[in-house]
């Protein structure tokens, strides 16, 4: 034979060769690539909507959600499944900026993760329900630094739509709300200020000396939202304004009122997320009286009558502040179409008339028009009727959201003036 | 010819060609095997990392307990897992505690700790452990939106509470004035610097109740009832009355837990009254007869013991992370704490149950006599930032009684090899852990003779480098001359020591007296006629063969505490022996 042709042969037996082996090795390793796993498009056994819920609405949307994972939902065939992680607003903001949860970076894409790193993402919140809308507009404005887009839409079909509003309301213990209302006429951020900077405390403001100082009750803006809420109520009362600006919260005036009404808070050290919590447990001891949610103070109210030798009153302030808990779905490529759209499926759910009415037992105030507030026996807002829970809100001024500056200015004095 | 020369040629071409559309074909291929291999490797690469811990599908639980709840919490744990419940992959939930004062916990919280969830006291630990893990990691200016979030463990939920009271027996209670009038830790304080013969104590700042106690001391001292500064703490003025206080306290120690152990042991006339929860004052109330303990509520405030219980968030680099068993486990755990029958468990041995429904005034309720008032406290003392916690617990080192201690320490030949070298690591911690500027340590030395290695002296550098060095010296040969040790330690006690302060002997042995000079009856007969100025004797038998009977004799004459360690805790005692001073 030739010499060529031996050549030939030599060339084609090493080709095959090298074929041989990259094929066995392919096989060896299980390879099937991101690309083919993506060109097949496999239904997954469940459809998991993971959510990120405020701690106000969390017992309720729990027990929503475990009422829905009972009707056997599905989508396009396949079983829905969701699960509820309870987060402060505040906290999961801070996780959101951080990416804590793991967002992809701009660019990237579930085609060019390895297994690790999609496993890493198994638990991505399908959506969030955050404690207002302003935390939303917050986390957008992170990622948009990132990523250059928002990662929660607030119009189109996927927008943010609150399930349930509750609003800061004065919880007083009675026997001090009456000291308060004899001297004062009332309770409002100005008179709760007078009665904290009272040298005497409670005994120069008419009250028992047992009781010590004034005891002002906020929750602390590190583990609750709800915090920063009271510092914005404050300042509009201060300001007789609903828009607040960071000029008016850098006033030295204004910051040396507002430190003689934070130094009247006993404890932010050991205060939890759940403020209305603790202020029950500990009772009077810890605080007599703040400006707390609505919903919180009502589902606490029994606890309060059960442990402590003294009801609470409720009173409604001038300057509203609120919050609406939108619910807030996650339209980057984290999570599938499926989920986004499983999602879509339970925030009807949680909209449904039955759904809203389960909510008046929680002491929230529904956001479907159909269910009034004493739809139920069980709603709160008619069990506490004579703890002073109104239906229709007295006539009031609402405090407008605080934009970012507004918050982060907030934030570092807090913890400039009080946290350290 | 031509034609023969063009087909060669023309064969040629077809086979390089073939050759190049073969070769084209083959770098596919193997692009296409080697993307799969590189995957392949990649993602064994990142799955097979990582610190060595714990396994990765473990359902077992270690939780950190303040010592005055470890008892009820692990038998709360060992009904948990008596349930014997599963996670999903069949793994066994398992709940196990370990006592660890609130101090040690936070400090080793901060990195690789034994335990994967913590349940001191008081939130006031967990505040301080966010404070130091912000310090650590905490994010700078500009890097973060939102400075929050980043913390060393999960949401805590509280399962009980109890105020933090000061217990008195109630002809003691009665003397000052209750029930009729309020009384506050002034008058405590007041009646303390007033009468010699008052015995109180609190523990060490290291507990909430001893914190709480030493708070209320810096607010009498500054004239404040709130709004602590870290200035007003360090004025001179309020350090002095601080000091002037602390000058009365009988001892310090470990917690509310031994000195209920040492009422017991002791009896009425031990101490007059003492900072615990209300809880301690209830409990004592069922388990014993004779004159029952009341608890005062101080009309300036007081603190809660809140008890939370926390998950930590493991997984630092070097750090094995919390296994989606432990999570499953720690809820599970949470859940059956908070359940209506442990509620009522707790509340029948007096804690104030974390759930609201359950009511203290109820039929069978351990809060319906008088000893203990549901309606109370009517109000709490402000607690001031994480900051000037540590301020005032920094600066109680400065204010509290001073001590003077001898170590006396074993080392004769039974101590060579590995016991020798655990001692010297043992003093070294003990020496670290006594930080007041008054304080004064010595250290003797026996075997078949007794040799004073340092007289007593300050702790101020150059004390504390000689003690050192001392310490390091320190080599085991000959018998065991015990008791001369302690004699020796005694004598010179009574020369160098001072009435004022805590004067106090340490001494630790791992095997049986055989070559003193000295009785221990000697020893009593002496301690008796020269009793004027208190000395507390404190023994360690170290490891199985030490003369048990002896040391325990010898801690009753000297009106201290006798304890046992081997080479696992023997470091750990003396740190906690440490707490008394």
């Amino acid at each position: 034979m030739e010499r060529t042709r031996w050549i030939f042969i030599g060339i084609l037996v090493v080709v095959l060769l090298i074929i041989g082996i990259s094929v066995v090795a392919r096989i060896v390793t299980g390879g099937n690539s991101p690309e083919e796993t993506e060109l097949v498009l496999v239904a997954p056994d469940t459809i998991m909507v993971r959510v990120l819920t405020a701690l106000p609405v969390e017992p309720w949307v729990r027990d929503a959600a475990a009422a829905y994972n009972a009707t056997n939902p599905t989508l396009d065939g396949v079983p829905i499944k969701v699960e509820i992680t309870a987060m402060d607003g505040l906290t999961a903001l801070g996780r959101w900026d951080r990416n804590d949860f793991g967002a992809l970076e701009a660019g990237k894409t579930l085609e060019n993760l390895t297994e690790t790193e999609k496993a890493a993402l198994k638990d991505f919140p399908t959506v969030w329900i955050p404690d207002s809308r302003y935390l939303v507009e917050l986390a957008n404005a992170s990622y948009k630094e990132r990523l250059g887009r928002d990662v929660f839409l607030t119009d189109g079909e996927y927008r943010a739509r609150p399930i349930a509003i509750s609003l800061f309301t004065w919880g007083i213990y009675e026997s001090r709300a009456a000291v308060l209302e004899q001297r004062f006429g009332g309770v409002s951020w100005n008179i709760i200020h007078d009665a904290a900077v009272a040298k005497g405390g409670w005994p120069e403001l008419g009250g028992d000396p047992s009781w010590g100082f004034f005891k002002l009750v906020v929750p602390n803006p590190n583990k609750n939202a709800g915090g920063l809420t009271a510092m914005v109520a404050a300042a509009g009362e201060y300001y007789k304004r609903t828009d607040i600006s960071v000029a008016d919260f850098t006033d030295p005036q204004f910051q040396a009122w507002l430190r003689e009404l934070m130094g009247s808070v006993t404890d932010f050290s050991s205060a939890s997320a759940y403020t209305a919590e603790d202020f029950a447990l500990f009772g009077y001891s810890v605080g007599d009286g703040g400006q707390l949610l609505e919903s919180d103070l009502l589902q606490n109210m029994q606890g309060i009558l059960t442990r402590w030798d003294d009801p609470l009153k409720i009173y409604y302030p001038q300057y509203v502040t609120w919050f609406e808990f939108p619910f807030t779905i996650w339209v980057g490529p984290e999570t599938s179409a499926l989920e986004k759209n499983a999602a879509l499926e339970f925030q009807r759910f949680l909209l449904s008339d039955e759904q809203q009415k389960a909510a008046l037992a929680y002491g929230l105030r529904p956001t479907n028009p159909n269910v009034p507030l004493d739809a139920t026996p069980e709603s709160l807002f008619v069990k506490w009727k004579d703890r002073g829970v109104e239906m229709v809100v007295p006539r009031s001024d609402a405090m407008r959201n605080p934009d970012r500056e507004v918050l982060l200015a907030l934030l570092r004095w807090f913890q400039l003036n009080v946290a350290e | 010819m031509n034609n023969e020369f063009n087909a060669k040629q023309r064969t040629t071409w077809i086979a390089i060609g073939v050759g190049i559309v073969v070769l084209c074909l083959c770098v596919i291929v193997v692009a296409w095997a080697g993307q799969s291999v590189w995957n392949s490797l990649r993602d064994r690469r990142s799955t097979t990392t990582g610190p060595e811990g714990w396994d990765s599908a473990t359902a077992e639980v270690t939780v950190a307990v303040s010592p005055g709840m470890a008892s009820t919490l692990a038998k709360l744990a060992e009904q948990f897992n008596a349930q014997a419940r599963k996670a999903p992959d069949g793994s066994l939930m398992l709940v196990r505690t370990v006592s660890v004062v609130p101090e040690k916990m936070i400090e080793q919280s901060l990195a690789n700790p034994p335990f994967q969830a913590i349940a001191p006291d008081s939130s006031l630990w967990l505040n301080q452990l966010d404070r130091r893990w912000a310090e650590q990691y905490g994010a700078s200016e500009g890097e973060t939106l939102i400075p929050i979030g980043n913390r060393r463990f999960g949401d805590p939920v509280r399962y009980a509470a109890s105020p933090v009271v000061i217990a008195a027996w109630e002809s003691v209670a009665r003397g000052l004035g209750w029930p009729d009038r309020d009384i506050g830790w002034k008058d405590i304080q007041q009646k303390a610097t007033a009468d010699a013969t008052f015995k109180w104590n609190h523990p060490s700042t290291g507990h909430a109740s001893g914190l709480l106690a030493t708070l209320a001391e810096f607010y009498a001292g500054a004239g404040l009832t709130r709004g602590l500064t870290e200035e007003a703490a360090t004025a001179q003025t309020t350090l002095d009355y601080v000091r002037a206080v602390e000058a009365t306290v009988r001892f310090y120690g470990e917690g509310e837990d031994v000195i209920v152990q040492r009422l017991a042991a002791e009896g009425r006339n031990f101490l007059d009254a003492f900072v615990a929860q209300e809880q301690v004052v209830i409990a004592w109330n069922q388990a014993q007869s004779g004159e029952r303990l009341v608890a005062i509520y101080p009309a300036e405030g007081t603190l809660w013991a809140d008890h939370p219980l926390a998950l930590l968030e493991l997984g630092m680099p070097g750090e094995a992370p919390i296994t989606d068993n432990q999570r499953r486990t720690y809820q599970a755990f949470v859940a059956y704490l908070t359940s209506p029958e442990v509620q009522q468990q707790l509340l029948s041995v007096g804690y104030r149950p974390a759930d609201l429904g359950v009511a203290l005034d109820g039929t069978g309720s351990p809060f319906t006599g008088d000893a203990v008032d549901w309606r109370q406290p009517q109000t709490t003392l402000q607690i001031p930032s994480a900051s000037v916690v540590e301020v005032v617990q920094n600066v109680w080192w400065y204010t509290k009684r001073p001590t003077n201690v001898y170590l006396v320490v074993d080392t004769s030949g039974s101590m060579e090899g590995d016991k020798i070298a655990l001692t010297r690591t043992a003093l070294r911690s003990f020496v670290d852990q006594i930080r007041g500027d008054r304080d004064k340590v010595g250290l003797v030395t026996f075997a078949s003779s007794v040799y004073v290695e340092r007289p007593l002296q300050a702790l101020d550098d150059a004390g504390r480098t000689a003690l050192y060095t001392a310490i390091e010296r320190l080599s085991a040969s000959g018998n065991t001359a015990l008791i001369d040790g302690v004699w020796e330690a005694y004598s010179r006690l009574m020369i160098e020591g001072n009435p004022e302060s805590i004067n106090a002997i340490v001494v630790m042995t791992d095997g049986q007296e055989n070559s003193s000079g000295q009785s221990l009856s000697a020893m009593q007969r002496r301690i008796r006629q020269e009793g004027e100025m208190q000395i507390v004797i404190f023994t360690i038998a170290f490891g199985s063969d030490a003369d048990e009977k002896l040391m325990r004799s010898m801690a009753e004459i000297g009106g201290g505490q006798y304890r046992r360690a081997d080479e696992t805790d023997i470091e750990d005692l003396y740190k906690i022996i440490s707490t008394y001073f």
